[in-house]
């Protein structure tokens, strides 16, 4: 039965080669000190592999993981965490997902699974309360995300469903997990974790429920939290209205929404065709939210009268409409719509494929990629080229196949690695690290390589959310980005969304902790597992052998050639400096024995 | 000089931008949109009419007034400005 | 005269915080099948409807009742007394909307009960999807009519 600390207290082994399933206690001591969910997860993930492991090998295990929090009213907390070492970049991979998947885990009566071995055939693991079972999965392979949520429903019922389509099943690059259709575990490649290890699908119905240490001051940090992002502009209005594709004008408005591989610099006089007013108009349905989530940013999107590229659907998210919009030149917003569908059909992130269709973009017009090796003219601004190759990758054909490993493994390939818009091998996101100081050293310095949700700081530096920091300087940037990337790593572990930080901060965090697990810690020493957890995957990535903190060439050295930062370039060294010194880490990035000691990590 | 609105704003405004004579400053902009829209008072002009409101975002050539003079920010013919509700994504 | 709740399905967001508070107010457990409350999504329409006990004036529910388990209170809400229930569950077949549940697990008949009046799903629902009102306060449906016309004829005018 549940505990009444926001856990159940029991995790699931699933070993593939042998197709056993254990049921354990969690490991509670571990949940204190890393939270759940990105922490706890990447804890169990550090205890039991090899960091040298092949990400893609039986050897490799790959982790689901709820937050104490996850599945209750706590704000905006019904994620799960998918961690494992992540194929696309060799370091550890850690992705969150919303939906309705991961409170259902919990009320099946599991905090989290762990994946080990390979099966021998294609399998997939069906949870109905205390039966647990793996299933041949022989019939689902081969199908897309939606075809097979959709065939597990109609075999099990009322399922909650977290699956792959057919890039997993290949193995590709950035292939990712996908839970109730359209939410994404997006980033690194998890999706490519699971299908090498032959298993297609997670279909869980839970009839139980989570319970609390302090219910009645639990529903007061509740109503608190929930009631000041009620009355936050973003969070009460502005995310449910515009969704996250609101943030194309502003952005491009301060000269940062990088524009054809960012080639020709971030400031795009096409960027209002791309943006969140213009999606409302054109092809929202509705909004939508997950799983206990009052902000309901979520998009329910069509597209009609467009011949081939009609469609219903998710999204894009901000990033998706970047990097399918100004990243590849391209105005057509039923385009990038259609293109987003197709990445949420088939399990793929976005941000990546979009990016690495940009880099093919700018190969081709340099005459770095013949054309007999796409099949056809592929040139920024050409939307019919980018929604085929979208399909192509997805469909593992022709030149698709070779979009599928990435930018920089493409770049690489045909001479030019440098032109990967990508830190560690991961594609970095849509803000412009030449016009937005501090959201490059975000890039440079995170855990999973370029991503935008390690430490947000286009809140700071273009928002004013908390405080605003002009962000074409870099001082103060280190000390605000350490802070921001604890803050997160403790928000993601809770279970709550990271969207929540728009409106509130880490006392109402902490707050809903403290109350659901009965916890006295103080504010800060909750926030220092936040500071535990960020070492800890830093440790990992060491040991995995991690590239050092460096931004593409591209913004180092090429000045932005137009816009509010013209003449800018990333003053990166300048900042990581400052940023070591607030981690108390040396001055090459490396946690230093006593940091360690202090944070009781012990890797 | 040219003023473009962003999100909810083009509601109020029922456009997209407009050009309207430069005023000298930041602040007299916002006095002279809120006497064209009386729908931005009280949004874009905080209570005492003496700053911007809170949840507003100005930029005045893509430069967050903050980082200029703020409502003082002077402005002329050729300057560029951009004013949203505050937003976000990610 | 006792309020009532009022869905408005074109604001759900399909969240489900009604389904949490409501598992939550009457058994201190996050629960969405101990809710009196259950959202219904239906995805190709992108319309999702949230659904719970109505009040009725005629009560299936207490009149098949054979305990008097089931009664309505001076507020007007069908209590249910779980001292007075021999979880027979003739009311679950009884109640033409569905509105009355069995949990098998805690082998108990549960129903909505305006929390005495404070119904958390409203008090909770983001989007006010759900509200609790006055039946004399409801907007009037000739009204909202009215006011739609009246709008027309101004936009005309303009």
């Amino acid at each position: 039965m549940t505990q009444a600390n926001g856990w159940i207290g029991t995790i699931l082994r699933i070993n593939l080669t042998e197709g056993s399933i254990k049921k354990e206690p969690l490991n509670m001591q571990d949940a204190h000190d890393y939270v759940g969910a990105r922490g706890l997860g990447t804890k169990y993930y550090c205890n039991e592999v090899d960091p040298k492991v092949d990400p893609l090998s039986p050897e490799n295990k790959l982790i689901f993981m709820t937050g104490p929090l996850t599945g209750t009213a706590a704000c905006s907390a019904g994620r799960y965490e998918v961690v494992s070492k992540a194929p696309l970049t060799g370091i550890i991979g850690a992705a969150n997902s919303g939906g309705h998947f991961g409170p259902e885990l919990k009320y099946a009566g599991y905090d989290g699974i762990i994946f080990e071995g390979k099966a021998n055939h294609p399998v997939y693991l069906h949870i109905n309360d205390d039966q647990v079972e793996l299933l041949d999965a022989n019939e689902l392979w081969g199908q897309g995300v939606h075809e097979t949520t959709e065939a597990l429903e109609a075999k099990h019922g009322k399922v909650r469903v977290s699956c792959i389509g057919t890039p997993g099943e290949r193995c590709m690059l950035f292939a990712a997990i996908m839970n109730d259709k359209n939410r994404a575990a997006g980033r690194g490649g998890m999706g490519a974790v699971m299908g090498s290890k032959n298993l297609k699908a997670i279909a869980v119905r839970g009839t139980g429920g989570v319970t609390v240490a302090r219910p009645e001051g639990f529903m007061n940090e509740v109503t608190k939290a929930r009631t000041m992002l009620k009355e936050h502009p973003v969070t009460g209005n502005g995310l449910g209205t515009f969704g996250t594709e609101i943030l194309v004008n502003i952005v491009n408005e301060v000269g940062g929404l990088p524009l054809r591989n960012g080639r020709d610099g971030s400031y795009w006089e096409q960027a209002d065709d791309t943006s969140g007013e213009r999606l409302n108009e054109t092809h929202l349905v509705k909004n939508q939210g997950c799983f206990g989530c009052s902000i309901a940013c979520g998009r329910v999107t069509k597209i009609e009268g467009k011949g081939n590229l009609d469609g219903f659907g998710e999204g894009p998210e901000y990033e998706a409409g970047w990097s399918y919009g100004a990243a590849c030149g391209v105005n057509d917003i039923s385009s990038i719509v259609k293109a987003n569908f197709i990445c949420n059909e088939q399990g793929m992130d976005p941000i990546t494929l979009g990016s690495t269709v940009a880099c093919a973009m700018e190969l081709y017009e340099m005459g770095a990629i013949p054309e007999e090796d796409i099949g056809f003219p592929l040139r920024f601004g050409d939307a019919a080229a980018m929604v085929k190759l979208t399909q192509m990758c997805a469909d593992g054909e022709g030149f698709g196949k070779t979009i599928g490993l990435g930018s920089y493994r493409l770049a690489e390939k045909y001479g030019h690695p440098e032109l990967s818009m990508s830190v560690k091998k991961q594609e970095m996101p849509a803000y412009d690290g030449r016009a937005i100081q501090g959201i490059g050293l975000e890039y440079a310095t995170s855990n999973r390589g370029g991503c935008h949700v390690r430490g947000y700081m286009i809140s700071p530096e273009v928002l004013g959310i908390p405080v605003k920091l002009d962000p074409q300087v870099t001082e103060g940037k280190g000390a605000m980005l350490k802070t921001f990337q604890d803050l997160t790593a403790l928000c993601d572990s809770t279970g709550m969304c990271l969207f929540t930080t728009f409106g509130i901060g880490l006392p109402e965090i902490a707050g809903q902790y403290r109350e659901a697990v009965g916890s006295d810690e103080t504010d800060e020493e909750i926030l220092l597992k936040g500071e535990r957890i960020w070492n800890l995957e830093k440790r990992f990535n060491m040991e995995a052998g991690v590239e050092k903190d460096t931004l593409p060439p591209r913004l180092l050295r090429e000045a932005l050639p137009s816009g509010p930062a013209k003449g800018k370039v990333n003053e990166l060294q300048t900042m990581l400096a400052d940023y070591y010194e607030a981690r108390n880490w040396t001055a090459d990035g490396i946690p230093t024995p006593e940091k360690l000691a202090e944070l009781n990590v012990t890797y | 000089m040219l003023v473009k609105f962003l999100a909810t704003y083009r509601q109020i405004a029922r456009c997209k931008s407009c050009d309207l004579p430069a005023p000298s400053n930041v602040l007299e902009l916002m006095e002279a949109l809120c006497a064209r829209w009386p729908e931005f008072d009280g949004l874009i002009l905080n209570k005492e009419r003496t700053d911007k409101g809170d949840d507003v975002i100005i930029l005045v050539n893509g430069r967050h007034i903050e980082h200029l003079d703020g409502v003082a920010t002077r402005l002329t013919e050729q300057d560029y400005v951009v004013i949203t509700p505050l937003v976000a994504g990610g | 005269m006792a309020k009532q709740l009022v869905v408005d399905p074109k604001k759900c967001v399909s969240c489900r915080t009604c389904e949490l508070v409501c598992s939550f107010k009457h058994n201190e457990e996050f629960n969405p099948r101990l809710s009196n409350v259950s959202v219904f999504h239906y995805e190709d329409a992108a319309i999702t409807v949230p659904i719970m006990c109505m009040q009725c004036d005629e009560a299936s529910c207490a009149a098949i009742c054979p305990t008097g388990a089931l009664r309505r209170n001076a507020q007007g809400v069908i209590e249910h007394d779980a001292n007075k229930c021999i979880v027979c569950k003739m009311c679950v077949s009884a109640c033409p909307l569905g509105n009355i549940s069995y949990s098998p697990a805690k082998r108990m008949i549960h129903k909505c009960d305006l929390c005495g009046g404070e119904a958390w799903c409203a008090k909770y629902c983001p989007t006010g999807a759900i509200s609790l009102v006055d039946p004399d306060e409801v907007p009037d449906k000739k009204q909202l009519a009215a006011d739609k016309l009246k709008a027309a004829v101004e936009e005309v005018r303009a």
